[in-house]
């Protein structure tokens, strides 16, 4: 119980004032901060150059902040080959300064929490938790649905999820509701204390009805999603999946967007012949390309749309709850939004459902 | 355990033997590590070796762990990785990391009749395990190979087999007919359904491309061998080696780590992806 209490913290409950938002951050002079920044036509996790123009007024990002503890491109080491024709590896551990992400929206900090699970374990990977835990998250809940795709409440989520949170903010008015969550959380409340003020009674009953309208508001939804896992282990060979791919372009949207998708891929990429000298990177693969599981001989273990479509489902939704009891899907909608030909999880895990 | 997994140990080419030549060129080559950290492996266990600029390839163990001198490798040439190492030369230096997979678990095998069963590369794989085997002959009963390859010069550690033909039962064969042949003519499956070997108090080992070792099964299987005495090991393709890169699985397997050794019980009951 004790031990809970260091590393949980006391539970802190705050009000911020919207506009003092800015000066809180401006306290948090050792961290990198990350927010999210309006683009033209879309909104993007970006490091502040200048922190005080934090704003949050934002629904969700097309890429989530995943990108910032497991990069779309890394360097794992450098490699020089010397005058002995032997090779000088430099290993290239993150260094960056420890980073505050502003606006995490509780469905993506939930999938860093199933990122967790993949690279933990036995082989834990060290680019990844060096970055995981030099960043502290700070999640917005989501008032109202920010996508009309969101279905977190039907992969045991919810749009005031606390999972992997450090902080959670809630709007409310002019003002946010603050609520530490982890030891971190609250030392990050404590840095700028002078500008928090405590909540009355009134605004925590607020906070509740926010809450529950939300989750009404949620209008996508797999209610049998208990069934699936084991409906999907008699699918395995169905003409379902043939038929659900049909329209597929394998562009690889629906993955590289997906906030727990994690496949990668180890290149070198080369500056010079002579010496040789260059990079081992690591980068984003995607299941749904064709050479994702070929063969030099051609042979191909997933030859078609139909074994790529299904490997995604069925990653999600059977192999990944067989090994760590949890779906590998936050609800967050990307896949079914941003798909160009409409393919949509939802829609497939109901039909999934009915047969 | 090593804190990066992702870097790998340096080691030295001492060795390259042309195994098979031509356009299918197979070359076995022994390394030593740079630095003394090196690991030990378990027989039927990989390795990542790296040629630095053109990238990695996962590669089985060929060597048994009882000879602590080196590590031994057999690759067949085929893209970017293996056409690199088959141009390197002794005492160029490459980078091995692993080992990585379960290995075979022939501890639970003692005072069994062994069968090993290769076509082409895929003796390399069992190479390991047949050595072994070998160097404890007594804890072991019967010892037999059959091995065959598209002509017989495509098969691999030919030097090998002749002295072996005086330690244990040797079956060899060749796909098509060739004037000096003295062995079988056919394809494996068909040579062990010929000789038919006796499934009691056995295990047999089956390692060649996925079209062979689905018609060694069935060949095993008619001849009364239980799924259980079945051991084969799957090649998918590999990235990372540790569980991670997502590229390897067959269902919830991720090859790499849990397998590539499987008996066919297990095998039979994940899906057909490899
Ligand atoms: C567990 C295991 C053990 C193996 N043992 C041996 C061995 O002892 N001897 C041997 O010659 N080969 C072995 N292979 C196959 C070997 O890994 C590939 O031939 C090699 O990776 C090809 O690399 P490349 O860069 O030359 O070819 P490219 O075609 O240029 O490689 C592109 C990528 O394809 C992948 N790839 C291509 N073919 C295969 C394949 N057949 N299996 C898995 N991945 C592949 C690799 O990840 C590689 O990065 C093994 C493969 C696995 C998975
Ligand atoms: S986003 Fe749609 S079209 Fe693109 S790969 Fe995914 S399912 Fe196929
Ligand atoms: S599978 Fe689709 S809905 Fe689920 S977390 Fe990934 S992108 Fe979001
Ligand atoms: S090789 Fe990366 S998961 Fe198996």
């Amino acid at each position: 119980m004790k031990i809970q209490k260091i590393l949980l913290g006391d539970k802190m409950e705050k009000i911020l004032q919207k506009k003092t938002l800015p000066d809180w951050v401006n306290k948090l002079k050792n961290y990198q901060i990350i927010a999210p920044v309006q683009n033209e036509n879309h909104w993007d996790f970006q490091i502040l150059s200048d922190p005080s123009r934090i704003k949050l007024d934002y629904k969700n990002t097309i890429l989530s902040p995943k990108k910032f503890i497991f990069p779309q491109r890394e360097v794992f080491f450098r490699f020089r080959s010397d005058e002995q024709s032997s090779y000088d590896l430099q290993e290239n551990l993150p260094e960056e300064k420890p980073a505050v992400i502003f606006g995490v929206r509780p469905c993506d900090a939930r999938a860093l929490t199933l990122m967790d699970k993949v690279f933990g374990g036995d082989m834990q990977d060290p680019y990844y938790w060096k970055r995981r835990n030099a960043t502290i998250l700070i999640g917005l809940g989501c008032n109202h649905p920010p996508s009309e795709n969101c279905f977190c409440t039907s992969v045991n989520g919810s749009p005031f999820s606390r999972e992997g949170l450090d902080i959670m903010l809630t709007e409310m008015g002019d003002t946010y509701f603050v609520e530490s969550i982890s030891k971190k959380g609250e030392q990050l409340i404590r840095q700028a204390e002078a500008l928090f003020k405590n909540p009355k009674e009134a605004d925590k009953s607020e906070k509740k009805q926010l809450k529950s309208r939300a989750e009404k508001e949620i209008s996508r939804k797999i209610p049998n999603i208990k069934n699936i896992p084991s409906k999907l282990e008699t699918m395995f060979d169905s003409d379902f999946w043939n038929e659900e791919s049909l329209s597929c372009i394998r562009c690889g949207i629906c993955t590289y967007l997906c906030p727990t998708c994690h496949c990668f891929d180890i290149n070198d990429e080369i500056k010079s012949n002579f010496p040789i000298e260059g990079e081992r990177v690591r980068t984003w693969d995607n299941c749904q390309f064709p050479d994702f599981t070929m063969h030099s001989s051609g042979h191909n273990p997933r030859p078609d749309r139909a074994a790529r479509l299904r490997q995604r489902i069925l990653h999600k939704f059977q192999y990944f709850v067989k090994l760590y009891q949890t779906y590998q899907c936050t609800g967050c909608g990307r896949c079914v939004s941003q798909c160009p030909v409409g393919i949509d999880i939802i829609e497939i895990l109901n039909k999934v459902d009915a047969r | 355990m090593k804190s990066n997994d992702y870097v790998p140990e340096l080691a030295r080419i001492i060795d390259i033997k042309e195994e098979v030549e031509g356009s299918r060129s197979i070359k076995t080559f022994r390394t030593n590590f740079v630095n003394p950290n090196g690991f030990s492996h378990r027989c039927g266990q990989c390795a990542m070796l790296s040629v630095f600029g053109k990238g990695e390839a996962m590669i089985s163990i060929s060597s048994t762990p009882l000879i602590k001198d080196y590590l031994q490798f057999s690759i067949l040439k085929t893209g970017r990785v293996t056409t690199a190492l088959h141009e390197m030369n002794p005492g160029d230096i490459i980078g091995i990391r692993g080992p990585y997979g379960n290995g075979f678990p022939i501890d639970d095998w003692k005072g069994k009749n062994l069968i090993f069963i290769g076509g082409g590369i895929g003796l390399a794989p069992i190479w390991s395990v047949l050595q072994t085997a070998l160097g404890k002959k007594e804890e072991f009963g019967n010892l037999t190979l059959y091995y065959g390859s598209r002509t017989s010069a495509d098969l691999v550690f030919k030097e090998e087999l002749e002295k072996l033909k005086s330690e244990m039962t040797v079956h060899l064969s060749i796909d098509v007919e060739e004037p000096d042949w003295k062995g079988y003519v056919g394809f494996v499956p068909a040579n062990v359904t010929e000789k038919s070997p006796s499934p009691e108090n056995a295990i047999s080992i089956t390692c060649g491309p996925p079209i062979m070792i689905k018609f060694v099964i069935k060949a095993l299987q008619d001849v009364g061998f239980d799924d259980r005495q079945i051991y084969t090991t799957v090649e998918n393709k590999m990235k990372c080696g540790i569980g991670k890169c997502g590229r390897c699985n067959i269902g919830h397997h991720y090859v790499c780590k849990d397998g590539p050794v499987y008996s066919w019980a297990e095998l039979k009951d994940l899906p057909q992806e490899y």
